[in-house]
């Protein structure tokens, strides 16, 4: 499969270029350009002013307004300023921060470097993924060519302006991918996410002010800078400007990455772009956003990918990791296999997240292995109601949501399930 | 002070403060305001995470832990209202997926807060029908403390206690999701001078005592209010009795004493009310030079005959008294008049002293020596040098503590005296030089009150009667005072009454006798800040 | 001393980069287990000293992430992803053949101790699926043989 995308825009047209991932072949393509013309041309206030009228929303799965993010750092305080990049991606159908990290390191540094200028930040803290060996080197070694180059460290650019940036490698928990989790797992703590308040713009890593953005997020940065907020907002909708990489993934002809506009119709996505099912088979349900969103059936495929229009299907954007499943899939397994993950990344500190988690996975196994009831499915939907909206994070939130969201749609899977004891569907994949 | 209303009731409160601290505050947590929790308590660092303690704020569409959000002027908070009952049903029903059904075996039963909050908040049945996790059962955690992992509800109460109050961090939580536990590191058990609170601070029966493990159902017991006699910080406990027997100590609050905690050593010192080395008869040395047993009453006759004879051949300035630290106020007060009344003023007190920490516990290993000193006793060292010279005929003494390597080491040095009167709860080598032994009650027999290192007076009620013959200190003076025919002890010795005297004589202890110190006590006047 | 003088300097390159030393911790054990494989009790109270911290929580925090080990390991670690983009691809079935490949149960070592075979959440490679993590490296777009292959040639 093709590792570069599919289709470009701004973020990837590059990507091609193995020399884009270096320094010189960056600068080369105008690369560094944008953080030259924020740090000695703009002052910070411009700069989170530019973003903020950009209406570029985070790319992490929470899509909250970047500019108004940045301007939550105090502005007068004698503690040091962080930012923190969250390169823990680890949401399943997720893989744009990757191909970001791996062909395009200097765009987040560039991005980072925007970022720490608006924010007055001294430290920015690149939180990587542990199994990310390969795109964690990329981007260790883009931090020493940023260095050599005097692009990091003391009088960045000439200027008086000085940053530094620290690169660091988790070491496999989805969990230390929440905001708070990242800061606990940075200070060398379990990614046991924080009670808020305190927020991390009041006490983040270190206990110091902290910014946390996804890669994309930064990403983004140097070309609404370069390029200006108006240009940004033709991209996209009114409320979801941009572009995003948008991942596709399960049974299509072509998965892969794709950077559309957001707002992209998800059938086109899926038929056009990534070449429709495989082995002629018809779609039975996509999951939009990453696997913490709930599921669309084949008949709801026609939504714009932006929160605006995917909140009224009951599903939101994640992070565009788009799931395909074909109409041989059933849909129990499905939950078995999301189940299973929740229960295992869940950090165990809330009541309800720990427990709920581990009871919905069992109950789909029950379910599975041919001893599930109709009262089952009540149980599973109460359990989901009693994880929503009470919790420390919203890990229990995306423990809950894909569950409602599958028997939302396809609670006949779950039906036949119980009353045959055992799966309907023979050519499903392999538990 | 910012003004909250809670369920209907306008509340002023401190400002900085969550609204369960707020609450705790004002004495209203759990006690007209109900807001159930685990992970809270007021002593630790808040955690969050059982979120048991969810409530509704007006304003704030989800739900809000009254744990960890601040008061606000005007905030209006509601504590019963369905959603609220909602969340709290679904916080117990998951609690229980997988707490194992041990109720029939568990010590935690009758004084368990899953069992209590199931039953006050959660639904009345199980829909589980999954498998429980499996986990340790009965680890030695330590030498006071068993855990039963299975039964951990992880409200990590015990590992935040561990890090933050002895400092000693020897419980952690391994793994994560369902399959979190607590451990320790291996070869480093629970070990630490405070290691038994963490079973009162465990909600439900993961932690108990070895010592109280199968012993008794708590729901026979009966718990008194009193004060450790231990060291001088005099922790406030609760003694928890059944069959006229103290079956274990457990802390009782007093903010301004030991919070929440009690020592381990203090903890178990609930072993000598009933240890078989109490003190059960009166003994008087015949003739033959044998301790023999008698009767209180001759007893009695027999220690004042000896007393007035070296009163009459030598005068009273040959006699002396020990004051014991472990003895009340009111006790000490009687010695006090008794010797005024013999016409000595030789006395002295002996006081144990041991290791202290920064913590609760204290040098002095009696609860009463400022009381002591407070009534006019200075320190043995004095005395005893009198003794050894020979400048003393006749010692009343109270409890052992004289023994002690500070103050005459060992019997012999009080061979030479003529008449050595002894009052004691426990047996002790203090018998093979005295004349007459007389049983009296520890702390848990009998009302009084005792003055701990800050000058706190606090007071001490009967938990349990001695099955033998025995009295307070004072009243077995009173009575020596009454055989010697000594004015002012005419009357039955009675302790308030005594109590109320001391108070109005000695201008510190005013407004501090037993019926004016309440539950948590009162300081001396002249205490101190 | 368990840890080598070796890793302790690079340690403290690591320490050097962060306001405050624990910052360094999860790098260290990284480190540390290239090394020696897994966090023994001896080694976590090497680590509990260099941080200033107590062997209990850097045994918390060893048996909360998934990439270390308080345990002995196979010389090599195969993961096959089993996260819902892979299944729908086969992983599962995939993994499953390894097993019987190599005798070896879910999560087990191979007698020889070449091998240590688990499955891994998602390792964001789904478009690429089934694929496998092997030490530091993916191998992504596999069958059953491809991926056959490639472990018998671990050594």
């Amino acid at each position: 499969m093709l590792k570069v995308p599919y289709v470009t825009n701004y973020l990837s047209e590059h990507f091609a270029e193995d020399a884009y991932a270096t320094l010189e072949g960056y600068e080369r393509r105008g690369g560094y350009g944008a953080a030259r013309k924020a740090i000695t041309k703009m002052t910070p206030d411009q700069v989170v002013d530019t973003i903020k009228a950009s209406g570029l929303q985070g790319r992490g799965g929470a899509g909250f307004p970047t500019g108004l993010k940045w301007s939550f750092m105090p502005k007068t305080t004698d503690k040091p300023k962080y930012l923190a990049c969250n390169a823990d991606e680890s949401e399943p159908g997720s893989f744009k921060d990757r191909i970001l990290l791996e062909r395009a390191p200097h765009k987040l540094l560039e991005g980072i470097l925007i970022a720490a200028w608006a924010t007055g930040s001294q430290t920015t803290f690149v939180y990587c993924r542990g199994e990310y060996a390969f795109p964690g080197a990329q981007v260790a070694r883009a931090i020493d060519e940023a260095y050599a180059k005097g692009y990091l460290g003391k009088r960045i650019m000439g200027s008086s302006f000085s940053h530094d940036v620290v690169l660091m490698l988790g070491a496999g928990a989805y969990i230390a991918g929440e905001e708070t989790g990242l800061l606990e797992s940075l200070e060398g703590k379990m990614a046991k996410p924080r009670k808020k308040p305190p927020f991390p713009a009041e006490y983040g890593a270190f206990g110091m002010p902290t910014t946390v953005n996804n890669v994309e997020t930064f990403c983004h940065v140097p070309h609404i800078i370069s390029s200006g907020a108006e240009w940004f907002k033709g991209f996209g909708t009114e409320k979801s400007p941009g572009t995003t990489i948008f991942g596709v993934s399960g049974h299509v002809v072509r998965p892969g990455l794709y950077e559309l506009p957001l707002g992209t119709r998800l059938d086109e996505i899926v038929f056009e772009h990534a070449g429709g099912l495989s082995a002629g088979r018809k779609v039975k349900g996509v999951i939009p956003g990453g696997m913490s969103m709930p599921i669309l059936p084949a008949g709801q495929l026609d939504v714009p990918m932006a929160n605006e229009f995917l909140r009224d299907r009951k599903t939101m954007l994640g992070t565009g990791g788009i799931m395909v499943m074909d109409d041989t899939t059933c849909m129990v397994r499905v939950g078995w296999v999301i189940t299973y993950f929740f229960r295992d990344e869940s950090c165990g500190q809330c009541t309800q997240c720990r427990e709920g988690t581990g009871w919905m996975h069992k109950i789909f196994e029950r379910i599975e292995r041919g001893a599930g009831s109709r009262e089952d499915l009540e149980i599973l939907l109460d359990v989901a109601a009693k994880m929503e909206g009470q919790t420390i994070c919203a890990f229990a939130d995306a423990a809950a949501w894909p569950v409602q969201g599958l028997l939302r749609h396809f609670r006949e899977d779950f039906e036949t399930h119980v009353a045959h004891g055992k799966c309907p569907f023979p050519q499903s994949f392999e538990l | 002070m910012p003004r909250i209303t809670v369920d209907g009731s306008e509340l002023e409160v401190r400002e900085g403060r969550t609204i369960l601290q707020a609450l705790d505050d004002l004495g209203l947590l759990m006690n007209g305001i109900e807001i159930p929790h685990y992970c809270w308590h007021p002593k630790l660092s808040i955690d969050g995470s059982c979120r048991l303690c969810q409530v509704e704020i007006e304003g704030i569409p989800k739900l809000q832990i009254a744990c960890n959000t601040p008061v606000k002027d005007g905030m209006v908070v509601r504590t019963q209202t369905e959603r609220v009952k909602r969340a709290r049903e679904g916080v117990m029903e998951l609690l229980l997926v997988n707490h194992p059904l041990d109720c029939p075996i568990c010590d935690q039963a009758g004084e368990c807060k899953l069992q209590d909050y199931a039953y006050d908040y959660g639904v009345p049945h199980s829909r589980s029908k999954e498998p429980r996790r499996a986990a340790k059962k009965r680890v030695d955690l330590g030498p006071g403390v068993v855990f039963d992992q299975e039964r951990c509800i992880l409200c990590r109460r015990c590992t935040r206690f561990c890090r933050e109050v002895p400092g000693t961090g020897e419980l952690g939580v391994f793994q994560r999701g369902d399959r979190s536990v607590i451990e320790t590191f291996p070869g480093s058990p629970l070990d630490n001078p405070y290691s038994m609170n963490v079973t009162d601070l465990c909600p439900v029966g993961a932690l108990t005592t070895k010592d109280f493990r199968f012993k008794i159902r708590v729901w026979f017991l009966e718990d008194v209010h009193g004060v450790c006699t231990g060291c001088s910080n005099g922790c406030n406990i609760y003694q928890s009795v059944a069959n006229n027997r103290v079956y274990r100590y457990l802390p009782r609050r007093n903010d301004s004493v030991n919070q929440t905690w009690i020592c381990d050593v203090g903890r178990m010192s609930y072993k000598e009310i009933g240890s078989e080395s109490r003190l059960k008869h009166a003994y008087v040395r015949s003739a033959s030079g044998g301790l023999e047993v008698s009767t209180y009453a001759d007893g009695i006759s027999a220690a004042s005959a000896r007393l007035r004879r070296l009163v009459e051949s030598k005068g009273p300035g040959v006699i002396a008294a020990v004051a014991s630290a472990h003895a009340t106020n009111e006790d000490l007060y009687t010695l006090r008049r008794l010797l005024e009344a013999l016409g000595t003023e030789a006395a002295g007190l002996a006081v144990p002293l041991g290791d202290h920490d920064a913590l609760l516990v204290k040098a002095e290993k009696a609860p009463n020596a400022a009381g002591a000193r407070a009534l006019g006793f200075a320190d043995a060292n004095g005395l005893v040098d009198r003794i050894r010279g020979g400048g003393v005929d006749g010692l009343v003494v109270m409890g052992h503590d004289l023994l002690d390597p500070a103050y005459v080491g060992e019997p012999a040095a009080l061979s030479h005296l003529d008449t050595v009167i002894v009052l004691d709860t426990h047996r002790s080598e203090m018998e093979r030089v005295a004349h007459v032994v007389l049983p009296v009650r520890h702390a848990a027999e009998k009302s009084g009150t005792l003055t701990n290192h800050d000058g706190r007076v606090q007071r001490v009620d009967p938990a349990v009667e001695p099955a033998w013959e025995a009295y307070a200190d004072g009243e077995v003076l009173a009575r020596l005072g009454a055989s010697l025919g000594l004015e002012g002890f005419e009357q039955k010795w009675d302790v308030r009454a005594v109590s109320r005297q001391l108070a109005a004589q000695i201008p510190a202890f005013a407004g501090k006798d037993l019926g004016s110190v309440g539950d948590l006590g009162k300081r001396l006047a002249d205490a101190g800040r | 001393m368990v840890i080598s003088a070796d890793v302790r300097a690079r340690i403290d390159l690591e320490i050097a980069k962060y306001p405050k030393r624990s910052g360094a911790l999860l790098p260290a054990l990284h480190l540390i287990q290239q090394e020696l494989g897994h966090i023994s009790p001896e080694t976590a109270k090497e680590v509990a000293e260099i941080f200033g911290t107590s062997p209990v929580e850097v045994m918390e925090v060893v048996t909360f992430y998934n990439m270390f080990y308080d345990r002995p390991q196979g010389r090599h670690h195969v993961y096959v992803c089993t996260n819902l983009p892979c299944s729908l691809r086969g992983a599962r079935g995939l993994l499953r053949e390894l097993e019987k490949h190599l005798g070896v149960g879910p999560g087990e070592t191979t007698s020889d101790g070449r091998i240590t075979l688990g499955h891994e959440e998602c390792l964001g490679a789904c478009a690429y699926a089934p694929m496998m993590r092997i030490d530091g490296r993916y191998h992504e777009d596999l069958d059953v043989d491809e991926a056959k292959r490639i472990v018998d040639a671990l050594r």
